[in-house]
């Protein structure tokens, strides 16, 4: 019984490529110890952080996907907790919330298709067909005036 | 089509303009507001999710608290989906948690 981890950590900016490579190494080595793995990793590079912590106005985020169970999650979380160059971190279980994303996106293409059929149409949609097109110049959202 | 604008409501309670639609709501007020849509709803965006900020920066405005939902019109499942997204990119600082 697997599930699966999200994992962002911010690693404080005066770290070097080879200080970040490194922390990458332990958390892969943690995760073979208590039999997980790294599904996929995804260094965001340099950001500015939306506030400061600390010293630090930017940091390295890196996100790591990985196979695990509870008490592998445990063990990463306190070592990252106790390690000097990271600034933040982040575990979230995602297996679950994927279910429920991929479930209604398939129920929502199913019945469009079913509607679709029912009135006589091919189950996609052929490009070049709108439903409503002149919704692109809509004000509804134009919540855009935050942009900072 | 950018009619008139109804006062107050931040410049986002919009007076509608589609004629046909103005129903009930129209009568009652002399200003009648267009009926608000859950963003998530109908674009349906089904993953909202901390790490896409561009999504939910307009979620918060200048002051980095979170638009409530008589003002976005956001339906209660995405607005529930929306707090924790921003809660969890407010953890990793994507997003302030105020502005100066």
């Amino acid at each position: 019984m697997t599930r699966k981890y999200e994992l962002v950590y911010v690693v404080s900016p005066e770290a070097t490529d080879a200080q970040v490579a490194d922390l990458h190494t332990q958390v892969e080595q943690i995760a073979q110890r208590l039999g997980g793995k790294i599904d996929k990793t995804d260094n965001w590079g340099r950001r500015k952080l939306a506030y400061e912590i600390g010293p630090h106005k930017e940091g390295t985020y890196v996100l790591e996907t990985i196979d695990g169970g509870g008490e592998l999650m445990k063990e990463i979380d306190r070592r990252l907790k106790v390690s000097d160059l990271i600034i933040r971190h982040l575990i979230v279980r995602i297996d679950e919330e994927q279910s429920v994303i991929d479930r209604t996106r398939n129920r929502r293409t199913e019945s469009s298709r079913r509607r679709r059929i029912a009135r006589g149409l091919p189950p996609d949609r052929q490009p070049g067909e709108g439903q409503r097109s002149d919704m692109e110049d809509d004000d509804r959202f134009d919540l855009g005036e935050v942009e900072r | 089509m950018n009619g008139k604008r109804s006062f107050g409501g931040g410049g986002r309670g919009k007076a509608g303009t589609q004629g046909g639609q103005q129903g009930k709501d129209g009568q009652r007020r002399p200003m009648f507001r267009r009926r608000k849509v859950c963003k998530f709803c109908a674009d349906k965006i089904d993953d909202i999710n901390y790490k896409d900020t561009k999504l939910l920066m307009p979620f918060v405005p200048e002051r980095a608290k979170i638009l409530p939902r008589r003002i976005s019109g956001t339906c209660a499942m995405h607005q529930r989906k929306l707090r924790t997204a921003i809660m969890r990119a407010r953890q990793l600082a994507l997003i302030p948690y105020t502005a100066e």
